[in-house]
Formats: structure tokens, C-alpha cells, sequence
């Protein structure tokens, strides 16, 4: 035997190992969508495929309310054949620079940028456009881009905990706890809107900004403000794709479950009448019609998220946290209406009776959300705030709750009330140890230093204001 | 067989299902518990050899990584479909500490100890067997639950994260990382089941090169390779039991609710705060008080072996042969008292630190004497150009760069900086592939033919070399510089860091370079099985070397030797003027002296009871 | 053969010293001079070193080359010399165990000034401290005050800084060992005064990290269950990487976060800006709308 023959036999061996390659990301789907039947989940498939596309491959729907685009305005002018200005009134986006594609819709030809000078939004272009460029025309800088670049960021930063589909069940998920968010149902905790609202983007930049302390969630401070967006608009479209899955399954198909078809069954239908009907309703665009409620009302509370008066609102500035203030705030606590010490405990713990109580159709005893996973209460002690640490943080997570989870909303208490609440909350942490306390003096005669925190709190207010 | 040492049988006495013209006799036995030191000697080699190409594998895949972030990986993408091939994090985590612990664990430590040790230490002191026999058995059979554990922690536990080094919290809390769940139990009764399989062969090494020598083979007539086994031995049976008293406390913080290495109120993934009041510091003083002589085993037997090959390739004789000893002998007394100088930064007693930057810094003092004497044996040698001096050379060469790199490191305010980057990875890749894993690829070459009475090919081996020195140098010389940049080790994405991000070029470079590195060891692979059968045949001593080992058959049968040699001089006598000869094998009487000794000496009395031994353990 | 095998083993370092040396050009090398007083003396030890090691590394390379191409001279088929038959060299043996003990002893010796700077609490800086802390600063304090300017917290993954607060007269307070009401908090972006020696706290909340400013050559293990003072000097104003550089989990490599140092002023207001946002209580008023932005 030829040893060479050999060699040259390992070394294909090995080339083609190399080779040997998985195929693209894809998008999972959740697990309702196996209690189908057969041409239902076949129609779900059809939909998100030609809405969503694959992770790769994405689709730009323009009906949900996300920016895809770097930019959507209009030439203002065309100084010469491969030069164009265009109107950056309305700010240029960050990311523009050589190589972005630009799209003019008249022509409907894209075409790519060589130079870009974002003050005067003058861009050279790569070749001659075709037809002359005309003032006023309507084009698209960088189509889709955002959203391009946004499921790369995605794949570097977020992928491996929350998942290609943003299921928060990556590969990394199950070592975390709590776990990462699924963001599929629409449903995030720390946000600063009402609470029927989904998050707004600054919600979303700031949790992604800040990090969640007491989690895995890091902060990515140091992204750029592009790529922060670009993030926050992918996470968002995952978002608005896993709500339409869910919706699609559990109200435009829920007859077409196994559940539903198999009593149909016992009724007296037939198997083959139930598809019949089915692909009848899908072609006279019945399906399509209850789909179209859907988005239209998902669409509207994304939209509205953004909106201001969508905001939980706060007409009052926080009272300085006197002892008085903060007395009330704990008799609001102990308040058998508002409960909170049912689950946070009497001594704020988050050891409260609830953890131990059974509900019907949970799989145990203690707190589960929106994704079945068990929560506890937080244990008010530790001075880690999720949601952020600002008073406002701390007044949304009571006015809107902590959406998802067993917290309900005290959107009907009064103003002053939520005040003292927080004012309260803040003291918690510094009961036994109070402010000051590290230091030489204060250690020696802490029985008048009850006031402190209170003190420092009103102070550090008058500076705020300053 | 009780009197195969003080008779003389013919070789292959006591074995009646080989002829010695069995030339793969001794490849035959490697499926049975053999107590022969050969076999298991070779059972050490081939397993080894495997698992290089499994670290190997490993390591790829952490290039990979680094060259293309969060791009589609072969083989290992693989596991994650859901993702199109990209890696996670804590998968990349788990390949770097799987590369070290097989490389380490599984190939060097028991490739030169367990493979070379044992096959080399009886026949070149001109014992029949170890001392004892079942004991060397063991140590062998004992790799194989460690692999078994290893391999566990990989595929049921999600494989241990937590480095090599496995420094606590990180692996003392279950919740701390992934795959520190059960993964990092096995992984502590790997490294175990693999402490008791090398203190078994230290504790042989030793008892055999102390009482087995045959007569005329005093202390320093010794091989050097002998001398590094026997110092290496010593350094073992010293060192690991630290290591196995801390792994065990590791394990009962992990499972007993222990705190020996958790201090209190640590909170990890939202569990409740540690209670405790341990120091994570202890684990690194116990870890390093085995780990860094531990280096040194790994180096130790090289160093000999290379010694004992360059003085064969070059016909001469090794360049101050005592001061090679004495130098071996200070790197391993030197050894004891450095470990401190892994944790310069992490907060230790100032004055402490100078004592251990002292101390490591003249370490480098008699590696730097025996690097001299290596080139001294090479000057005015007459080298043949052959795979093994390549080979031999090669070590010197990448052990001067490892060397004066570890000054750089040495030194406690430039180790602030560079300590945990690229240039440490650098610099102990340098000193454990460069210098070792050459040093152990000329031993391949060079003791074949005794292994197996057939040469390797030539021609595969220089391919082997060449590509394989190329390979070497394009991936670990470039990583100075990325130390220099300063780098960190284990990061899996380092180009999220801006002052990182022109790195990535030269880490494709580097990448490509491991990929040809790897690919050169498939011929390795094949040289040794394409020679098995195809070899060209080698006699008793192919090389006209010294060694008593030459003076055996190739293969040995049991017993090694047709008659208990005599020695009459050290191993290095090549070239000697009086002679017309170039080789002056060690049992060979000399002329001058008017009265040989006797054909058939008497068992001294050390040697005795040891044949008995082995005659009742075959 | 043995021609191409001698000058390959001649060639090698030559390759490796060219690759050095263009290194520096395309950014192989420190990011950046050493951007503190003491980074800078780490740097002219690193040189120092590098040139001994170099010479050497020349020096032995060079041996080896000579002996290998006399070596192979001496197997050339028209000289067929014997090999020198020599057990070595007494006097050889002694030049180069003495040489290279004094060269050794003298590089450990010469570092000891520095590693003492970095780390011996006497030999800290205490009074440029104390100044920037009291007339930079304008921080109220007294002997028993910390120095420290900030507590830097490492979890997985990512930094918590923790500074002190104002008083009611808008006064820096001294950072307590304990957190206070008044502490402002902040995270991945570690803001301090340039141009004066500053010192941290350096914490873990759960396991092993690592402190590394690369610009600085500042590196300190952050060991769970110490508080470990970490003291250094940025010269110049700027934004300089602080990154973890001690294995802390799989996230080990997004522990990205950056030092921005700047004038004393600048740091104040910053940490005024840090309170304004921090104290926001959501009632939107023209000044306070940018926070909402944020």
C-alpha cells in the first residue's frame, strides 16, 4: 500500500468533514402549535413564513408598527448623475455610511452608497441611476437594514439565552434563573406604560442599556445608540411574530386542535369534512379575517406603547420620606385591601403566605406567571431593584404592576398613597442599618438616627431639583 | 519465571503464545491486563496518542471560535441546530476547559510518565520489570475510569465550564455556571481517578529505579531520561496528594454543604447568599502547590529523553551531564516553591509576591543551564539530519522561546499586566507543545523500533515535523502578541471589545496554522500504523546507541534481557578516540580491564527480592 | 537535506523577530502607551526584559544555528570528521550558571520598586488622595473617612459602581463601607478623576472576577468575600477599556464596560447628572425630560 494514497484519502475524509455543516437558524414554534392539526399548523407555518420569513431571511411586513428602515424620505435635490441630496431634516440616521443601499421607489431600483456626508445628507452612488432623479422622490435608505442588523446583534448578544424566536429557551436558558423573558407573549415586566400596554422602545433601551440586577440580564451599556436600536426594534418584531403565532393558534385556529376536532368527531363530523371546511374558510378568507383583528389590535398597543399619554403618569413629585410618610406607607403595606404582605411578607421578606398556597391549575403550591415558571416575591431587603431604582421605577412597578407575574396593578390608589408605598419600599433595606451607620460615630448612638434616611432622602431631592 | 532475572533465559522466555519473530507481540497483548511494563507502556502510548487527537479536536474548535465568532462551527454547530451551528457561550467555555483537561491530564502527564516511564525505566537500568508489576497495571487500567468520568462530565453533564484551573466560587456552587452541575463532579473524580493512576507510577518509578538497577549502573552512570523520571516521580508523590485533599474538599463544598472555599453572602444566579466563610484563595494555593510542579512533570522526562537522543543523533557525548542532573534536580526543588506566582494578582501579602518573583525568576536559571548544555552536545557532534534530531532540535528551539517568555511573567509588575492574556496561553503552549510534545515525538521516532522492531518512516516523518513545526509557530508565536495587546484568556467573543477588534486577522492566521497543526498529526497516525506492519525492520540497535535498552531485542521479550547486564560505563560514550567504533554500548566489557566480570553476578541484594516479586506476580 | 533542515532552524527566529517588529505597526501590540504613572514604569520593565530576552534569544539561536551547520559541515562526505569526543566544559559550565544568575537576580531585584508602589498600602499615594478627595472634590471628611472614590462591584457579568452622594449642601460625601440612601449607582461605566491617583473598592457579588484597565495596565482579582483597594492614575482625560480578565462563567467575555476619566469638575457633574436621574420621580417637567429620553 502507498502511504500517499492513504494520506490523500484522510485528508478528503477530513475536507469533507469541514464541510459538513448545520443548516440556517430557524425559527421554533411554541408548543401549542403541536396540538394542531396537520394543514392548521400548516397554514400558521404559511403565515409567519411569508409575514416573518426565517431568522435569515427576514420579511419586512410593513403593517407592524417597526422601523426597518435607516431612513424613508425624499431627494431634495441632484447636484449630479451619481450624486443625490437628500432631505436629513428629520435627523440622519447613525448607521449611514458607504455601503448602505438606498431604494428609489419611482424606479424601484436600489442602488448603494459610496460616500455619505450626514450633515448635508449629500450621498454619492455607486452607479448611474437609470432614470433621472426627480426632486421630491420618495426612497428608502438602507431597506430592511435595522432589522438586518438587528438580527446580527441579536445572534451575537441575546441569542443564545432568549432563543432564535425569542422564546427565551436558548441553549444558555436553562442554566439561568429566573429564566430569560419569552417575549412571545407580548408581555414584558419592567415597563414604564400603563398596564394593558406593551413596552415602549425607551423601556426596551433601557432594560437593555441597565441590565436587571439580580439576574443574568447584563447591562450592554456600551452599545452604540444605532445598535441599541436596532436591537430594541429586532426584539420588538420577535415580539409582534411570537403574539401573532399565539393569537393565530389560540383564536383564529382553535377550532383546529386536536381537542376541538376529536368532540367535532364525536359529534358526528367526519375528519375529511373538518378539512374540507377548513380549507374553504382559508380560501373564502375568513381565517385571514379573524387574523386581521388580531394584528390590527396588537398593532394598536404597540403603537400606543410609544405614545406619551400611554405612560403611567404621575402628577406630584415624591414627598420627602419623613418618618410619618413612611409610617403610612407601612400601614398601606399591612393593608389587608392591598395585600402586599400576603406575598412580600409582613417584614417585606418576600416571604408571605402566598408562596405556600395552592391555585387551581398550577402545577404546585407558591406563584407562577404568565410562563408557568414559579416566581417568588422579592425579598424587599436587599436593596436590588429589577426595574430600576428610580422613585418613578418603583411607582410604575405599583401603579402597572410587574407585568406577567401574581404583583397586581394599584392603578386606582391614590397618588400620595403610592408615594408613601415607595417611600416605605426605599426605607426597607436600611431598617436595622440605617444611613450612615458605616461610620464611626453614627455606630455609637444609632437610636437617634431613625430620621436619617429620611433626611438624606429630602436632601438628595432638593439637590435633584437644583 | 522467578528466575528470569538471575538466569538467562532466551528472550521471550515465559511467553509461549509469541515467537520473537512476533514482531507486533508486544501490540498483541495491549487488550490484556498485562503487568509487562512494555505492554503497558504501549497501552499508555496508543491511548495517549488518541486522546491528543481528542484535545486536539478540542482546540479547534475554540480556534474556530476565535477566528469566526458566533459563526457556523463544524462538527461542534452541530449540537445546537436549533441555532444554524452557533456556538453558546458556556459551550465555548467548555471546550477550552476540556482541551486542558485532556491535554494535560490525558495525553502529556501520561504520555511521558506512563508511556515512556514505563516502557523505558526497566530496560535502561537493565531490570526485567517494574518492581511492581500489578501496581503499573493499575495505574494504566485507572485511566480508563478517569476517561470514562472526563467524558461523562462532557456528554451528561454538559461539560465542566469553570477553566482547567476550576477555581471556586465558580466551581464550588453548583448554580455558578453551567455544567458545574454534575459535569464538574465528574471532572473532579477525573482528575482524581488520574491523581491515583500517576502516584501508582511514581510510587514504581521510584522503588524500581532505586533497587533494580542492574550491576555497575550506579546513580550516575544513569540515563538523563532515568534521572527525569526518577525526579519526576519524586515530584509527584510530593504534589498530588495537595492536589487530591483539596479536589476533595471541592467536592464536599460542593455535596457535603462544606465551606472550605465559599465565603458567606455570596449570591449566585438568585440563589440564596452562601453561608460560609471559606477562602477561594485556598483553592488556588492548593491547586498551584500541585499544578506548578505539575508543569515540570510534564517537562521533566522530556528533558532527559531529549538529552539522551541529542547525544545519540550528534555521536557525542552529552555535554556536562552532572550539571544536567543537578540542574534537573534544582528545576524540581525550585518547582516546590513557585507556585505563588499564578496569583500575583489575586491579592496576596506584597512581600509574599517578591519572595515568589525571586524565587521563579532564578528558576529559570539551570533551565537556562540545561538549554546551554543541549547546544554544547550538538557542537562539534556530528548530527544525522534524521526525524528524531529534527525533532530533538525543535524542543531545544521552542524551549528557549517558552523559557525567556516565562521572565516576562515572572516579573510581578509586567505579570499585572499580562497575566490571564494571550501571552501566558503563549508562553505555556511554548513549554508543554514546543518543547514536550516535540521532545515526545522524537521519543516516538526513536524508540519504535525497540517497541515494535520496525523503523518509522523517514519520509513521514520529516512531513509530520515540517508541517507540524509550521503549524505550531503560525498559531502560539502570534500569540505574544495578542498578549502584548493584552488580550484575555477565555473569552469567547474578544472583538466585542473595541481595543480587541484588530486582532481578528491575525487570529484567522492563527487559526489556519492549528488547522494544518491538525491535520499534520493524522499523519503521525498513520506513520505509526503504516509502519507497524510495513515498517522497515530494525535490529537490536538501530541507531548504534549506548543504552542498555539497545542491548535487548526488539521487541523485548518478558523479561527484556537474555542475561542480566553488566555496566561498565555511563551512556554517552560516543565517539570515544580510542575506539574506531562511534557507540561504546554500556555492557560492553573493556578491553583493558584484565579480568571480566562475571557472566552470570550475583543478584545484589536488591535486586533479589524484586525477582521474586515479579516471578510470583506473572 | 541537512542544508534546508540548518537554515530552516537558522531562519525561524529571524522570522519571529521580523514579526515583532512589525507588529507595532498594524496595532499588534499595547493598546496604546501606558495611559498611568506606574503603567508607564510597567512598560519600561516590560522593555527592559524584552531587550535581555531578545539578546538572548538571539544570542542562543545563533549558537544553535552554529552548531548545527558545523555539525552538518562535519558529515559532509569529503570532511567525515569524527564527532569531538568532550564530557563538557568546567569552566563553560560555570560562566553560564553565574552569567545568567546575576542577569536574573538583577532583573527580579529591579522589579521590586514597582510591585511595592502598586501594592503596598504605605507606599499609596495617601496624600495626592487625600488632596483630590478634599480640595479637588470639595468632599467633607475627616482622618477616619475612606479614600475610596468608588465601590466597584463584579457579578456576572457585568460591573455595579456605587459612589457616594451629596449632603444637603450639594457636598461630596465620603463613600461608606455600607451602601446609604444617598448613594448614587451606576453600572459598565466607571467615571473618575483624571490626572490624580484614585482608589476603589473592588468587590465580588458571587464569584472570581478580575479588574483589568488594559490602557492602565492596572489587574486585580476581585475575590469574593474581600474588599480589595485598587489604586491608580490616568494621566490623560478619556475613555479607557475595563474589562474582566479572570474566568467568571460563560459570560466572562461581556464584562465590557469602560473607565472615563476627567477633570474633577466633569466628575462632579457627573455624579450630579447620576443623582438627577437617579432621584427621578417621573413628574415631567421641561428640565427633566431628557432623562425620559434616556
Amino acid at each position: 500500500m502507498k502511504p500517499w494514497s492513504f494520506l490523500i484519502f484522510c485528508s478528503l475524509a477530513l475536507l469533507h468533514l469541514t464541510g459538513c455543516n448545520s443548516s440556517p437558524p430557524q425559527f421554533s414554534n411554541r408548543a401549542e402549535f403541536d396540538d394542531l392539526e396537520p394543514y392548521a399548523q400548516e397554514y400558521v407555518s404559511e403565515v409567519l413564513d411569508s409575514y416573518f420569513g426565517t431568522p435569515t431571511e427576514s420579511v419586512a411586513w410593513e403593517r407592524l408598527p417597526i422601523e426597518y428602515h435607516f431612513a424613508e424620505t425624499t431627494v431634495s435635490g441632484s447636484p449630479s448623475p451619481r450624486k443625490v441630496t437628500l432631505d436629513v431634516s428629520a435627523g440622519g440616521h447613525g448607521s449611514i455610511g458607504p455601503g448602505t443601499e438606498i431604494h428609489f421607489a419611482s424606479s424601484n431600483e436600489s442602488n448603494w452608497i459610496t460616500e455619505w456626508d450626514a450633515a448635508t445628507g449629500l450621498a454619492t452612488l455607486e452607479r448611474k441611476p437609470t432614470q433621472t432623479i426627480a426632486e421630491g422622490e420618495a426612497v428608502i435608505v438602507g431597506p430592511g437594514a435595522i432589522l438586518k442588523n438587528g438580527r446580527h446583534l441579536y445572534a451575537q448578544h441575546c441569542q443564545h439565552c432568549h432563543g432564535v424566536s425569542g422564546d427565551g429557551n436558548g441553549p444558555t436558558a436553562r442554566y439561568l434563573n429566573p429564566l430569560p423573558r419569552d417575549y412571545r407573549n407580548g408581555r414584558f415586566k419592567f415597563t414604564t406604560t400603563n398596564y394593558d400596554f406593551s413596552p415602549s422602545r425607551d423601556d426596551l433601551d433601557r432594560v437593555i442599556r441597565e441590565g436587571i440586577p439580580g439576574t443574568y440580564m447584563p447591562s450592554f451599556k456600551l452599545l452604540k445608540q444605532e445598535e441599541m436600536q436596532a436591537i430594541v426594534e429586532y426584539v420588538r418584531w420577535l415580539s409582534m411574530r411570537g403574539e401573532i403565532e399565539k393569537q393565530l393558534i389560540e383564536t383564529a385556529l382553535a377550532d383546529y386542535t386536536h381537542e376541538a376536532v376529536k368532540l367535532r368527531i364525536d359529534g358526528g363530523a367526519s375528519r375529511g369534512e373538518i378539512e374540507t371546511e377548513f380549507n374553504k374558510r382559508v380560501a373564502e378568507g375568513e381565517i385571514q379575517e379573524s387574523l386581521d383583528v388580531v394584528v390590527d389590535l396588537m398593532v394598536e398597543r404597540w403603537k400606543g406603547s410609544d405614545l406619551p399619554e400611554n405612560m403611567v403618569q404621575v402628577a406630584t413629585n415624591r414627598p420627602p420620606a419623613t418618618p410619618e410618610s413612611i409610617a403610612r406607607g407601612r400601614q398601606l403595606y399591612l393593608d389587608v385591601n392591598n395585600k402586599c404582605a400576603s406575598c412580600h411578607g409582613d417584614a417585606g421578606f418576600g416571604d408571605g403566605p402566598q408562596n405556600y398556597a395552592f391555585t387551581p391549575g398550577k402545577p404546585g403550591p407558591g406563584l407562577y406567571d404568565d410562563w408557568n415558571n414559579p416566581v417568588k416575591p422579592r425579598n424587599l431587603h436587599t436593596g436590588i431593584y429589577r426595574g430600576g431604582r428610580r422613585p418613578y421605577d418603583l411607582f410604575c412597578r405599583i401603579r402597572a404592576s410587574v407585568k406577567g407575574t401574581p404583583m397586581p396593578k394599584f392603578d386606582t390608589m391614590k397618588e400620595e398613597d403610592v408615594w408613601d408605598l415607595v417611600n416605605y419600599v426605599y426605607s426597607i433595606p436600611y431598617e436595622e442599618e440605617v444611613a450612615g451607620s458605616g461610620r464611626l460615630e453614627e455606630m455609637v448612638d444609632s437610636a437617634e438616627s431613625e430620621t436619617e434616611p429620611a433626611a438624606a432622602e429630602s436632601e438628595s431631592n432638593e439637590v435633584a431639583s437644583r | 519465571m522467578s528466575s528470569a532475572t538471575t538466569t538467562a533465559p532466551e528472550s521471550g522466555h515465559g511467553h509461549h503464545h509469541h515467537n520473537p519473530e512476533d514482531r507486533l507481540a508486544l501490540l498483541k497483548q495491549i487488550w490484556m491486563f498485562s503487568t509487562d511494563h512494555k505492554v503497558i507502556g504501549i497501552q499508555f502510548l496508543v491511548t495517549t496518542l488518541l486522546m491528543l487527537m481528542v484535545g486536539g479536536a478540542l482546540a479547534l474548535g475554540v480556534r474556530w471560535q476565535l477566528a469566526f465568532p458566533w459563526e457556523n462551527m463544524p462538527f461542534f454547530g452541530l449540537l445546537f441546530p436549533t441555532e444554524g451551528g452557533q456556538i453558546s457561550p458556556e459551550a465555548y467555555t467548555m471546550l477550552f476547559t476540556m482541551h486542558a483537561t485532556v491535554m494535560i491530564f490525558l495525553v502529556i502527564i501520561p504520555v511521558l510518565a506512563g508511556a515512556f516511564g514505563n516502557f523505558l525505566i526497566p530496560l535502561m537500568i537493565g531490570a526485567d520489570d517494574m518492581a511492581f508489576p500489578i501496581l503499573n497495571a493499575l495505574s494504566y487500567w485507572f485511566m480508563w475510569p478517569a476517561i470514562f468520568c472526563f467524558g461523562a462530565s462532557f456528554f451528561f453533564g454538559g461539560g465542566p465550564g469553570n477553566g482547567w484551573t476550576s477555581y471556586p466560587v465558580l466551581s464550588a456552587v453548583p448554580e455558578a455556571a453551567p455544567g458545574s452541575g454534575f459535569a464538574q463532579f465528574f471532572w473532579l473524580m477525573g482528575v482524581t481517578l488520574v491523581g491515583v493512576s500517576s502516584m501508582m507510577g511514581s510510587v514504581n518509578y521510584m522503588t524500581t529505579i532505586i533497587n533494580m538497577r542492574a550491576p555497575g549502573m550506579t546513580l550516575f552512570r544513569m540515563p538523563l531520561t532515568i534521572w527525569g523520571m526518577f525526579i519526576t516521580a519524586i515530584l509527584q508523590a510530593f504534589a498530588l496528594p495537595v492536589l487530591t485533599a483539596a479536589g476533595f474538599m471541592l467536592v464536599s463544598d460542593r455535596m457535603l454543604g462544606t465551606c472550605f472555599f465559599i465565603p458567606s453572602g455570596m449570591v449566585i444566579n438568585n440563589a440564596d447568599p452562601t453561608v460560609g466563610g471559606g477562602q477561594p484563595l485556598l483553592w488556588q494555593h492548593l491547586f498551584w502547590f500541585y499544578s506548578h510542579p505539575a508543569v515540570y512533570i510534564m517537562l521533566l522526562p522530556a528533558m532527559g529523553m531529549v538529552s539522551d537522543m541529542l547525544a545519540c543523533c550528534c555521536r557525542k557525548p552529552i555535554f556536562g551531564y552532572k550539571p544536567m542532573v543537578y540542574s534537573m534536580a534544582a528545576i524540581a526543588g525550585l518547582g516546590f516553591i513557585v507556585w505563588g506566582h499564578h496569583m500575583f494578582t489575586s491579592g496576596m501579602n506584597p512581600a509574599l509576591g517578591m519572595t515568589f518573583m525571586i524565587s521563579t525568576v532564578m528558576i529559570a536559571l539551570p533551565s537556562a543551564v540545561k538549554v546551554f548544555n543541549w547546544i554544547g552536545t550538538i557542537w562539534g557532534g556530528r548530527p544525522e539530519f534524521n526525524t528524531v534530531f529534527l525533532n530533538c532540535v525543535a524542543f531545544v528551539s521552542m524551549f528557549i522561546v517558552g523559557g525567556l517568555s516565562g521572565i516576562f511573567m515572572a516579573a510581578v509588575p509586567v505579570d499585572i499586566y499580562i497575566h490571564d492574556t494571550y501571552f501566558i496561553v503563549a508562553h505555556f503552549h511554548y513549554v508543554l507543545f514546543g518543547a514536550t510534545l516535540f521532545g515526545v515525538f522524537g521519543a516516538v521516532h526513536f524508540w519504535f523500533p525497540k517497541m515494535f522492531g520496525r523503523r518509522m518512516d523517514e519520509t513521514l516523518g520529516k512531513w509530520h515535523f515540517f508541517l507540524t513545526f509550521i503549524g505550531f509557530n503560525g498559531t502560539f508565536f502570534p500569540m505574544h502578541l495578542l498578549g502584548v495587546a493584552g488580550m484575555p484568556r477565555r473569552y469567547a467573543d474578544p472583538y466585542l471589545h473595541p481595543y480587541l477588534e484588530n486582532l481578528l486577522p491575525m487570529n484567522q492566521f492563527m487559526t489556519i496554522c492549528a488547522c494544518l497543526m491538525g491535520f499534520a498529526q493524522f499523519i503521525l497516525l498513520f506513520n505509526f500504523a503504516y509502519s507497524l506492519f510495513k515498517g522497515q525492520k530494525a535490529g537490536m540497535n538501530p541507531w548504534l546507541a549506548n543504552g542498555l535498552e539497545w542491548v535487548a531485542p526488539s521487541p523485548p521479550g518478558h523479561g527484556n534481557f537474555a542475561a542480566v547486564p553488566t555496566v561498565y560505563r555511563g551512556p554517552y560514550e560516543y565517539s570515544a578516540p580510542e575506539r574506531d567504533d562511534d557507540h561504546w554500548l554500556q555492557t560492553e566489557p573493556p578491553k583493558s580491564s584484565p579480568v571480566p566480570e562475571p557472566p552470570k553476578p550475583e543478584p545484589t541484594p536488591d535486586s533479589a527480592p524484586v525477582g521474586e516479586d515479579t516471578g510470583s506476580s506473572s | 537535506m541537512k542544508w534546508f533542515w540548518c537554515l530552516f532552524f537558522a531562519f525561524w527566529p529571524i522570522l519571529g523577530i521580523a514579526v515583532c517588529l512589525v507588529a507595532p505597526g498594524y496595532g499588534w501590540w499595547f493598546p496604546g502607551p501606558a495611559a498611568s504613572p506606574l503603567g508607564q514604569r510597567i512598560d519600561d520593565l516590560f522593555y527592559m526584559i524584552l531587550i535581555i530576552t531578545t539578546l538572548t534569544f538571539i544570542g542562543t539561536q545563533i549558537g544553535l544555528a552554529y552548531v548545527l551547520f558545523t555539525g552538518a559541515r562535519r558529515t559532509d562526505p569529503d570532511v567525515q570528521e569524527k564527532a569531538w569526543f568532550s564530557h563538557g566544559s568546567h569552566e563553560l559550565e560555570v560562566i553560564w550558571s553565574v552569567a545568567p544568575a546575576f542577569i536574573l537576580l538583577f532583573i527580579a531585584l529591579y522589579q521590586l520598586d514597582v510591585w511595592a508602589d502598586y501594592r503596598v498600602k504605605d507606599l499609596f499615594p495617601h496624600e495626592k488622595m487625600e488632596g483630590l478627595l478634599s480640595e479637588g472634590l470639595h468632599q467633607k471628611r475627616d482622618e477616619h473617612d475612606n479614600m475610596h472614590l468608588a465601590e466597584v462591584t463584579a457579578r456576572q457579568f457585568e460591573w455595579r459602581i456605587r459612589y457616594p452622594g451629596f449632603d444637603e449642601d450639594g457636598n461630596l460625601l465620603p463613600l461608606e463601607r455600607e451602601p446609604q440612601p444617598t448613594d448614587l449607582y451606576d453600572v459598565n461605566d466607571l467615571h473618575l478623576p483624571a490626572s490624580a491617583p484614585v482608589m476603589i473598592m473592588l468587590k465580588s457579588q458571587d464569584v472570581q472576577h478580575s479588574f483589568f484597565l488594559p490602557e492602565l495596565r492596572v489587574k486585580q482579582d476581585a475575590v469574593p468575600g474581600l474588599v480589595i483597594p485598587v489604586w491608580f492614575e490616568a494621566t490623560k482625560k478619556g475613555e479607557y477599556a475595563l474589562t474582566c480578565a479572570e474566568l467568571c462563567g460563560w459570560g466572562h467575555y461581556k464584562m465590557k464596560a469602560r473607565l472615563v476619566a476627567e477633570s474633577d469638575e466633569e466628575f462632579l457633574e457627573y455624579l450630579r447628572e447620576l443623582h438627577r436621574k437617579q432621584f427621578f420621580d417621573g413628574v415631567v417637567e421641561a428640565e427633566s425630560e431628557e432623562d425620559e429620553d434616556e
